[in-house]
């Protein structure tokens, strides 16, 4: 496999194609009629999934540095460049990225109506968008991808959105941009400071962190602006309150965007740039003891107010924000274990609560309401629905042989160590999660069947299928052999602890065997 | 290499040849009017003709500009740089774009009053003389020609009382701000022995600190120019004005007295006071902190949408301030990249809210632009690049302008301003992204809204170029900030660009 | 990927052992695939009920017959070590390296045969049990999923593979339970055994942490054979690993404080409750703790609680069992009271006794639940015939029906004599056994005697309720009503069937481990040794021995025998009214059938609380008042304001726009001159 890609060239072209392909695929979506304009749609992102599976052979993830680097000036002035590249870390997230839009696309089929060519138009830019957040190596081009990624998500909230989209699509955008633009001083900072020091102003992703040193004293501030823009991403409680809004107006494939993707964001940005730059700031106490008790708030408040929402839509937002806690916890608990638990936990969210989102929009496409009160005993009338949303719900809730279980168990699992009192308060959290969860089932798909409308309800159809059985696929292959995944990123992981810690601390980190005796 | 011997009347002539080539234009368009001043035809005609007055200006320009004319010798009266030549290009562009957009405007108000163009061309030219000036003379002489213009302009539209007030203070306050200028200058001379910009920079060289007079004269003279480029507090007249005035004429304001005023603004302070610069830059970051805030604040509680663009213009004055703060030749090339990329993004934006007003543009509101996107998309559109731009969203060449002044303030570590920049820049995403809201996201209040919403030609010309670049440059801003910085270094040698 | 897999797959295939035991997986392959096809069925061909019946029963026997062949294999040369079947690399993650395995040894080829044998009876009852339904094909694929999981459960080499059945079983009961979802009863029974799981799990997940940064493994081999010498006897650190471990276990059998969700699972099928409830699920905790034997008896601390929890429990539900009527609910109660048994046993360092008082309930409780299932199945006939919509669990509704349903009666009389204790039947030597032990501790500690005692009161309340129910059911008049009455009668030979196989069980199975005294020489006692050897090393039991022995034993005789008359005389001392005219409680009779109030005290003392502040402080409070409120759209508002009035100051005055011009001059002059 390796060798016939690497025959056609595949790791030459293939960053640069995911990222053009899309637009370019825009333009014809935009120009066709509605009823083609999908169908286009569709071959596009699927042909962009088929392509991007390439990656799996052709990035080299046994070492952890990034691969497939390209770099191409773009403003010399500034030593600017269009520069990607991709590490097992990005891999996985590029990988969720494309399984995830075509399935958007399948999902958005009869969803909507109106004004469709903008739609899909909108879906492929944003792929662009994001896929590029995930590969760019260069700050200025990162910082552009970060804020363009954020027009057609506008777009998609508040033309396609419910009632109160309008408040729900410009909060999201504010809250990003309130983050981003700081983001934006911090980097145009930290690249004069490193000229400063190496003589040399450019903003390549290397050049800055093999000099991020010369901070100095404004490293503080540097790291706060930074982890600002990523936590309202990811959301870290308390900026987590775009969240609940913008799924609950978002069409489906927005919030499966929103949740699978756009979160993860925040979360890779922390991985990728936050914490790697300013490993001291970012890795001392106060913040560490900051970041993780935000974590555990956010871990066990999620999931209670999880539980007492009456909307489907923001039931499983506020889930996201409990389950992005276990990510945080696990980033800054730093050790391989909790790392790779992390990314576990973004890929697993992605496809959990993706496949979530979509039964909750199949659900709302035939009933238009999203109250869990609306529902109850549907088991009876769905049953291959309910089935597929019971297995979902689990996952979700982390029961072991599901991928949920994985990431959470690593996680807590390397994060006990070092914090045993907070991993142990985190470790609540899946009791909660089964809480929220099961009682939202019961009261949607069990219970007495006592709506009428409910009783005419259709059982999922091949296309809705279509879109499911795929994660459903990916869930159970992550819970039983999570292996591969785990084995591709453990590299990245080892390189991002020697980045943060230091060598000897990623030995010792997951290596050493602890003196049992006290 | 072309040297000019500023002191020989030749040389004076052939540097001045683009104001000269405009002024003689603007004499054109009167003669014209002698004859021809009754129908809608005849104001046409003066418009094209004031258009075409532009060209040989702009050949001259050209011709000095890729001759590279130099000063031989100290420079006189008139800068004879890339710089200047930079400043007169982009108000050769914005007075073209003006008369582009009034051609139709004027008509459809009933306007029928040909000597329009030629009071355009007039401020044009004494534009032209500000911003090239090396002399604190020529520049208060252009200033004046170019303001007495300005205010006939802002009472053009006798029928509206609006228009009349605008006008009447405009005049008035601006009567008062030119007194301090003037009196600023005077000091300046008596301080300094000198209104020449590089003879009272060369004085300050040999480490002569300005005396308190010189301070003081300096202080006066930046009131006068706090006024002219509408920054908070001299800035009470800005929306009042803005309002009142034809759409087109508000533009022309917001674009081109204001870009005539920073560019002037710039030389002074780069050229003649780089020494003092301990006495002005606390007072341009007071103004530009100030004007950011309350431009940005205000013009959140706007409805009406020109109302809305008149204070954001005095936000953006505030931005431009802060791409002067360093005094680096990064900051001049901000302030000129700024310039460029606020004034053809106004000059569309109120180009389209001169469409969709009807006459009443007081009255646009976000309301009324409800539902644009489905009735005129490509009207929509462009409003809204206009306003991605403002707020300074990549892809645009807003972002780029406004990347480039952070950068000339990161650069000498000014991180406050900075950070004011940007807070306050969120601030305008209040007001910039609801205009796109309700242009795309909201229905449109009756069937036949936004019929009759369509630009004439010649303005479908003058955005579809203007949104071209805004795009195009955002995209792909190598270029453009390239050259920026070399223009710049022409003028300020002080800080290397990076 | 795959292609890694499969190497490491080939790779533990050499390392693999020969015979049988290698094809261990076949007994989880089978039922799963059983899973699988009904399943399938389910969703498409509800209707193919043959087929279901035949795959699902069929596969259970398959299991069983491997399981069987194994354990002949084991029986021929018995290994010193445990056999560890390798199956794939599951969650490498650094030096953690869990591979999903199985470990075949003497004490998970007991449970094997437990689960997969009683397993297939229980498939076989249902059979007939189920065959009116229309969810039956569903009922099946749950069955089968629940047998896939617990044999997950017991074969697990490691803590974390463990851990996918223990709470894949916790799953399938949560679906079983509520397989009537249709009533809210049942979905909430299912949503509340599920959740007081969980908080079990927790504390086994917390175990998993503390293992594996004390001995660095998961694994049950590793565990044990590190232990000894990298843990403290007696330390924090291994009290902490067990008292978690145990919460667990305490979840998941049904323990003080966490055994609430067990009464509430007889909304279940009742072949449910025989298999999930009595005989397999519940006694996973007693499991888990003989497997990590080793940690527990270096922690005499926490093995005094579990022993104390143990016999606290069994008196408690023993207790509570006295006074209900539902009959379902009896054995509910006394299966609580019986799990209490065994982990007294286990926690006194009886490992075996506890395995072995596990395997002889398992017979005796299914027998007793099947033998429940058919009363009811019977009665619930009977009113469906006439119509009637009277309770057809509620025994006050019986009365009499040996005349009715003789086997069943016959058979549930063995197993009542069994669970009471009367001498000769398995019940009797396996509750002895614990008994003994627990008595011959107390000579190390004081607190053992009390443990006794406990649990001689607890064995004198089962003989009485037991015989209650014994009498209440088929003594006495019938009040099932006149009309009923012709309807009565024995269930089909499907279900019969099995209860007759489990009635032999249950006199027979005393064997497996009948003691010196009987003239037996302790089988399964020998049979475990290897496992428990470590275990009992660290916590050497001392078994009473001569007259002791026999003072033991016959006290218990006594007791037993004594619970079993005074049950028989105080429920037929006079007339019983029918559930509908039955006067309500009083006193502490009253108390009892609330079964101590002790749901409505977890009720309003956490879920009421819990969900109230969740929703009105964490989500209104905090959330829509706090952050967003005050803080987004707060400051949204506030710019506004500011902007309002900034506006305001644009009054069109020219001479207050003269005045700002001029403060502002001032201010400027000031600044630059300075």
């Amino acid at each position: 496999m390796t060798s016939l890609l690497a025959s056609i060239g595949f790791e030459r072209w293939i960053l640069h194609v995911l990222l053009a392909l899309p637009l370019v695929a825009a333009v014809p979506v935009l120009l066709a009629p509605a009823a083609l304009a999908r169908r286009i749609a569709l071959v596009a992102t699927t042909v962009e999934f088929v392509l991007s599976l390439g990656l799996w052979w052709a990035v080299d993830t046994a070492s952890g540095t990034l691969q497939l680097v390209v770099s191409v000036p773009w403003i010399k002035a500034w030593g600017i460049s269009y520069a990607v590249g991709i590490d097992g870390i990005s891999l996985t997230m590029v990988l969720l990225t494309t399984l995830l839009m075509p399935l958007c696309v399948l999902g958005s089929w009869n969803y909507i109506t109106e004004r469709e060519r903008g739609y899909y138009a909108m879906l492929l830019t944003l792929l662009t968008g994001v896929l590029g957040v995930f590969v760019a190596t260069d700050l200025f081009l990162f910082y552009v991808f970060w804020e363009v990624m954020l027009i057609p998500m506008y777009f998609i909230i508040g033309i396609w959105g419910g009632k109160n989209r309008l408040y729900a699509t410009i909060k999201f955008f504010l809250f990003t941009m309130a983050g981003s633009l700081l983001m934006l001083v911090a980097i145009l900072v930290l690249a004069w400071v490193v000229a400063g020091k190496t003589g040399t102003l450019s903003f390549a992703y290397e050049h800055l962190l093999a000099n991020s040193a010369a901070a100095g004293p404004l490293a503080p501030y540097l790291f706060a602006a930074f982890a600002l823009a990523f936590a309202v991403k990811v959301p870290v409680f308390p900026l987590h309150t775009w969240l609940p809004d913008a799924h609950v107006e978002a069409p489906t494939a927005g919030s499966v965007l929103l949740a699978g993707i756009l979160l993860k964001m925040g979360t890779y940005g922390f991985l990728r740039f936050a914490v790697p730059f300013f490993p001291e700031v970012a890795m001392s106490p106060w913040v560490t003891n900051l970041v993780l008790a935000l974590a555990v708030i956010g871990i066990v408040y999620g999931a209670l107010v999880a539980m007492v929402q009456p909307d489907i839509k923001k039931l499983v937002a506020y889930s996201s924000v409990s389950h992005l806690g276990f990510v945080m916890l696990g980033i800054w608990a730093a050790t391989v274990q909790s790392l790779q638990g992390a990314i576990m936990i973004m890929i697993g969210h992605g496809l959990a609560t993706g496949a979530l989102f979509f039964l909750v929009g199949m659900l709302y496409e035939r009933r238009h309401t999203r109250d869990i009160s609306a529902y109850g005993g549907i088991a009876k009338v769905v049953p291959v629905f309910s089935l597929v949303f019971t297995v979902v719900a689990l996952a979700s809730i982390g029961l072991p042989g599901l991928n949920g279980f994985i990431g959470e168990f690593l996680v807590l699992l390397g994060s006990f160590r070092a914090h045993p009192i907070t991993t142990g308060i985190a470790t609540t959290g899946v009791i909660f999660a089964a809480a929220y969860l099961l009682w939202a089932l019961q009261r949607i798909i069990f219970n007495p069947l006592d709506k009428r409308e409910n009783e005419s309800l259709t059982d999922l159809s091949a296309r809705e299928l279509a879109v499911l059985l795929p994660l459903l696929a990916g869930i159970v292959w992550m819970g039983l052999f999570p292996a591969p995944v785990l084995e591709r990123i453990e590299p990245a992981v080892r390189h991002y602890i020697e980045q943060v810690r230091g060598p000897i601390a990623a030995l010792e980190l997951s290596e050493r065997t602890p003196g049992a005796r006290p | 290499m072309m040297p000019l011997d500023l002191r020989t009347p030749f040389g004076v002539t052939l540097a001045l040849m683009p104001e000269i080539a405009l002024t003689a234009g603007a004499l054109v368009v009167l003669l014209v009017n002698a004859w021809r001043h009754r129908t809608a035809a005849d104001s046409r005609l003066s418009g094209y003709v004031a258009l075409a007055s532009l060209v040989p200006s702009a050949i001259a320009l050209g011709l000095l500009w890729t001759g590279g004319a130099r000063p031989e010798g100290a420079p006189f009266m008139v800068a004879v740089d890339g710089f200047r030549f930079a400043a007169l290009a982009l108000i050769l562009v914005a007075t073209a774009a003006t008369i582009l957009l009034s051609l139709g405007y004027l008509e459809r108000e009933g306007l029928i009053a040909p000597e329009y163009y030629s009071l355009v061309l007039f401020a044009a030219s004494g534009m032209m003389f500000m911003a090239g000036a090396e002399d604190l003379i020529v520049l208060f002489l252009g200033l004046e020609v170019m303001s007495v213009s300005v205010y006939v302009l802002a009472g053009f539209n006798r029928g509206s009382v609006f228009s009349a007030e605008a006008a009447l203070k405009y005049f008035l306050i601006g009567a008062f701000a030119s007194a301090f200028l003037l009196y600023g200058i005077a000091l300046l001379w008596g301080a300094t022995g000198s209104t020449s910009l590089s003879a009272i920079g060369a004085g300050q060289s040999g480490g002569v600190a300005l005396t308190a007079i010189g301070k003081v004269g300096l202080g006066l003279f930046l009131i006068g120019m706090g006024f002219k480029v509408a920054s908070v507090p001299f800035h009470m007249w800005a929306p009042d004005v803005y309002d009142g005035s034809p759409t087109p004429v508000t533009g022309f304001m917001a674009t081109g007295v204001k870009a005539a005023g920073f560019l002037a603004l710039v030389r002074v302070l780069d050229v003649a006071f780089p020494e003092a610069h301990e006495a002005w830059q606390p007072v341009i970051a007071g103004l530009a902190v100030a004007s950011m805030v309350l431009g940005n604040l205000v013009a959140l509680a706007q409805r009406s949408l020109k109302r809305m663009l008149a204070y954001s213009s005095i936000a953006h004055a505030g931005y431009l301030l802060g791409s002067i703060w360093a005094g680096t030749t990064l900051g001049a090339a901000s302030t000129l990249l700024y310039l460029g990329a606020y004034a053809l993004t106004t000059l569309a934006a109120f180009g389209i809210l001169a469409v969709l007003g009807r006459g009443g543009e007081r009255e646009v509101t976000l309301d009324s632009i409800a539902g644009l996107a489905t009735r005129r998309p490509w009207l929509a559109f462009a409003l809204s690049v206009c306003m991605l731009s403002l707020l300074g969203f990549p892809g645009t060449l807003g972002f780029v302008g406004k990347w480039a002044i952070l950068a000339s303030l990161v650069q000498v570590r000014q991180l406050p301003l900075a950070v004011i920049l940007v807070v306050t820049s969120l601030v305008s995403a209040g007001y910039y992204l609801p205009v796109i809201m309700s242009a795309y996201m909201r229905e449109p209040e009756s069937a036949e809204s936004h019929d009759q919403a369509g630009l004439p030609r010649a303005a479908v010309v003058t955005v579809t170029i203007a949104i071209a670049v805004v795009l195009i440059f955002g995209v792909l801003p190598s270029a453009a900030l390239s050259s920026a910085i070399a223009t710049a270094g022409t003028m300020v040698q002080s800080v290397a660009a990076p | 990927m795959t292609l890694s897999l499969l190497a490491i797959q080939a790779a533990e295939a050499i390392s693999a052992p020969e015979g049988a035991t290698r094809w261990v997986w076949l007994t989880v392959a089978f039922p799963l695939l059983g899973f699988l096809v009904n399943g399938a069925l389910a969703l498409r061909r509800p209707q193919a009920k043959t087929i279901v019946s035949i795959v699902g029963a069929g596969v259970l026997v398959a299991a069983f017959a491997v399981a069987a062949l194994i354990y002949a294999e084991l029986r021929g040369h018995p290994p010193e070590a445990p056999v560890i079947v390798q199956l794939w690399r599951w969650i490498p993650s650094g030096s953690l390296d869990i591979r999903f395995a199985f470990q075949v040894d003497q004490l998970s080829v007991v449970m094997l045969l437990v689960v997969t044998g009683v397993g297939s009876l229980i498939h076989l009852f249902s059979i007939g049990y189920m065959h009116a339904d229309a969810g039956y094909a569903r009922y099946f694929a749950y069955l089968n999923l629940f047998v896939v999981f617990m044999l997950v459960l017991v074969l697990g080499a490691s803590l974390p593979v463990l851990f996918v059945g223990w709470e894949g079983v916790g799953l399938c009961s949560y679906l079983l339970i509520g397989f009537w979802f249709g009533d809210k009863v049942n979905a909430d029974a299912g949503k509340k055994a599920f959740l007081v799981n969980r908080i079990g799990d927790f504390g086994v997940l917390i175990a998993m942490f503390l293992l594996w940064y004390t001995l660095r493994s998961l694994d049950f081999v590793t565990i044990t054979a590190k232990a000894p010498t990298d843990l403290v006897a007696g330390g924090g650190l291994v009290t902490a690993i067990t008292l978690f471990l145990f919460l667990g276990c305490a979840g998941k059998s049904a323990q003080i404080p966490l055994y609430t969700w067990l009464p509430d699972a007889m909304a279940g099928p009742t072949p449910v409750s025989a298999l999930i409830h009595a005989a397999t699920m519940v006694t996973a905790g007693v499991y888990l703790v003989a497997r990590t034997g080793i940690l527990f008896a270096m922690a005499p601390f926490s093995s005094a609680v579990v022993a104390g929890v143990g016999a606290l429990t069994a008196l408690f539900a023993a207790s509570i069992g006295l006074r209900q009527y539902d009959i379902k609910k009896v054995l509910a109660y006394s299966t609580i009271s019986q799990l209490g048994y065994m982990f007294l046993a286990v926690g006194t360092g009886a490992y075996v006794a506890g395995i072995f008082h596990l395997v002889t309930h398992a017979f005796f409780k299914a027998l007793l639940f099947l033998g429940a299932g058919s009363v009811i199945h019977a009665m619930h006939q009977a009113y469906h015939a006439t119509h009637s919509h009277a309770d057809a669990q509620d025994m006050r509704n019986m009365g009499g029906l040996r005349r009715y349903l003789p086997w069943t009666f016959w058979l549930m009389l063995i197993a009542t004599f069994a669970i009471a204790g009367v001498p000769g039947l398995s019940g009797f030597f396996s509750k002895d056994e614990i008994l003994a032990a627990a008595f011959g501790r107390g000579e190390t500690h004081r607190i053992w005697l009390v443990y006794w005692a406990m649990g001689m009161l607890a064995a004198f309340m089962t003989a009485f309720y037991m015989m209650r129910l014994m009498a209440m059911t088929f003594f006495g008049e019938n009040r099932t009503g006149a009309a009923e009455q012709e309807y009565l009668h024995d269930a089909p030979p499907v279900m019969t069937g099995p209860l007759v196989v489990l009635g032999i069980l249950t006199i027979a199975g005393g064997l497996i481990n009948l003691p010196a005294f009987a003239g037996g020489h302790h089988a399964l006692e020998t049979w475990l040794e290897p496992v428990v050897a470590s275990a009992q090393a660290a916590m050497p039991l001392t078994m009473p021995h001569g007259t002791t022995e026999y003072l033991l034993i016959g006290a218990a005789v006594v007791t037993s025998l004594l619970g079993l008359f005074l049950g028989w005389r105080v429920t037929l001392a006079r007339p019983i009214p029918t559930a509908a005219l039955a006067p309500a409680e009083t006193g502490f009779a009253r108390v009892l059938f609330r079964k101590y109030y002790i749901d409505e005290i977890y009720d309003a003392l956490i879920v009421r609380p819990l969900v109230g502040i969740s929703r009105l402080v964490l989500w209104k409070g905090v959330d829509q008042g706090l952050i967003d409120g005050l803080g987004a759209n707060g400051s949204a508002s506030l710019a506004r304001g500011l902007g309002w009035i900034g506006s305001r100051l644009q009054s069109g005055q020219l001479g207050f726009y003269v005045v700002v011009f001029l403060v502002g001059a001032v201010w400027l002059l000031r600044a630059v001159v300075r």
